[in-house]
């Protein structure tokens, strides 16, 4: 399928910035909940459509050096999670050098899902 | 709230509710004031009525609550008829919780089981519940003093425990009955995020031995009890309660993911962990194992996790299409991130 301009990140980003500024303010009180899920959402949408895959490839690096193997991220997830539960990763200094990674992984999931906690994580690890 | 709708009851089924409690209540007649729907409970519908009451013992105006499922609910949840029957046991212990008053079983009537209980006043918002200049330490030591009463039920209990048998007992232990529960309800994302998987490994090897079994809210957090002006007037929401290790619902209530941003107070973001535990220690009989505390802490932000992901599904699955419940399983990052932190915690004490 051939798409046209503007794209969907850009779709996505332009319709949160309208409902933000012309919609959100006359919002009644009794739909205001749904009005910031509804912001929240597409927020979430619009920071995944700009990260794209950019971030795997580092965490691909990171998870690999665990398991000793090569591979792209969707595939080398799997595998660790049945690393993780045939003991591999049992002995204490695995499970911080594992938890490490989880945590690497974790905050570019964040970053998608969540900006203000992760910049909470910046500041002040563990909140 | 999926979807934001305000549907009450339909015109017939208020008439059949009116006759059916007429006859429950031994009354002349019965009106039910439908006053809208109550926010909260993704799970469970929560009506507002007034029920006008003449003749027989329950003779008056009563503000009440008609508490019924929603369209889909997640594995862990008790039906309305066994909550009630929870609600019931823990009212009897001498807890404050909504009285209930009639159960309506038959799903014919309403679309689906219900259950009607006394109404309390005050707020359980938990955002608004921390927003205190000082911590609230009476309240905590009192949600101690509560939890230790609940917990005074137990199974087998001729008295207290009456009515409660269809709470299964878990197998082999609380925490490994736990543990079994959230890989089985995380599904494949527990092949496929390695945070769960660690987690749900790590809470098989650290689990607790066998201790006493009582009956535990399993939900016991800021937002699941109503407060007026200082004073707790209901702990409410009792859909998950079930037969499990005591320190769980302690758990559960400190764990990070339930401190509504008040990280600086351990205890459901209103005050220390020494407040909810003097109170605890005060009525239920047993002291407090820090440690057990700690492990169902990781326990907590795991039920959570897979929690949510159930959330997500309900919606993901055409079941019940919600944005909220869509943006649930887009918590499951945060939710990760407080369980890792907390193993950095654990594992990094002496």
């Amino acid at each position: 399928m051939i798409n046209d301009d503007p794209g969907a990140r850009d779709l996505v980003a332009i319709a949160l910035r309208s409902f933000r500024e012309a919609i959100l303010p006359v919002v009644p009180a009794d739909q205001r909940f749904t009005a910031l899920m509804i912001a929240n959402a597409l927020g979430t949408a619009e920071r995944e459509l700009a990260a794209g895959t950019g971030a795997e490839p580092a965490l691909a690096a990171a998870v690999g050096d665990l398991l000793g193997e090569t591979g792209d991220l969707p595939v080398l997830l799997p595998r660790l999670c049945a690393a993780i539960d045939s003991g591999r990763f049992d002995a204490p200094d695995r499970q911080l050098a594992l938890r490490a990674v989880l945590t690497d992984i974790t905050l570019a999931r964040l970053a998608v899902s969540n900006p203000k906690r992760l910049s909470a994580e910046r500041r002040e690890p563990g909140r | 709230m999926s979807g934001g709708g305000k549907a009450g009851l339909a015109p017939d089924q208020k008439a059949a509710l009116e006759s059916w409690l007429t006859g429950q209540a031994g009354a002349r007649s019965v009106s039910v004031i439908d006053e809208g729907r109550l926010s909260g409970g993704a799970i469970s519908l929560n009506l507002a009525v007034t029920l006008e009451i003449d003749g027989g013992p329950l003779s008056g105006r009563h503000p009440c609550v008609l508490r019924t499922g929603s369209a889909s609910g997640v594995s862990a949840s008790l039906g309305k008829a066994e909550e009630a029957a929870v609600l019931r046991a823990v009212f009897a212990a001498g807890a404050t919780v909504p009285e209930p008053l009639f159960v309506g079983a038959d799903p014919a009537m309403l679309g689906a089981p219900f259950y009607i209980m006394r109404r309390a006043t005050g707020v359980a918002a938990g955002f608004r519940i921390v927003k205190s200049e000082e911590p609230r330490r009476e309240l905590a030591h009192e949600l101690g003093r509560q939890l230790g009463l609940i917990h005074r039920v137990r199974p087998g209990q001729t008295e207290l425990a009456a009515g409660l048998e269809f709470l299964e007992l878990p197998e082999p232990t609380a925490a490994l009955q736990a543990v079994a529960d959230f890989r089985r309800w995380a599904g494949r994302y527990a092949a496929s995020d390695p945070v769960l998987a660690y987690g749900l490994r790590w809470l098989e090897r650290n689990a607790p031995a066998a201790g006493d079994l009582v009956l535990c809210h399993r939900d016991y957090r800021t937002g699941n009890y109503m407060v007026d002006a200082d004073r707790l007037t209901a702990i409410i929401d009792w859909e998950f309660a079930g037969w499990s290790d005591p320190m769980e619902d302690l758990g559960w209530f400190c764990a990070a993911c339930w401190r509504f941003g008040r990280n600086d107070r351990e205890a459901g973001g209103i005050a220390d962990r020494a407040d909810l535990y003097a109170g605890y220690e005060e009525t239920a009989g047993r002291r407090v194992d820090p440690a057990a505390v700690a492990y169902w802490e990781a326990a907590a932000c795991m039920r959570w996790a897979v929690i949510a992901i159930q959330q997500a599904d309900r919606h993901i699955s055409g079941t019940e299409p919600s944005l909220e419940l869509a943006l649930t399983g887009r918590m499951l990052p945060e939710i990760e991130m407080d369980l890792l932190r907390h193993l950095d915690a654990v594992e990094a004490a002496p």
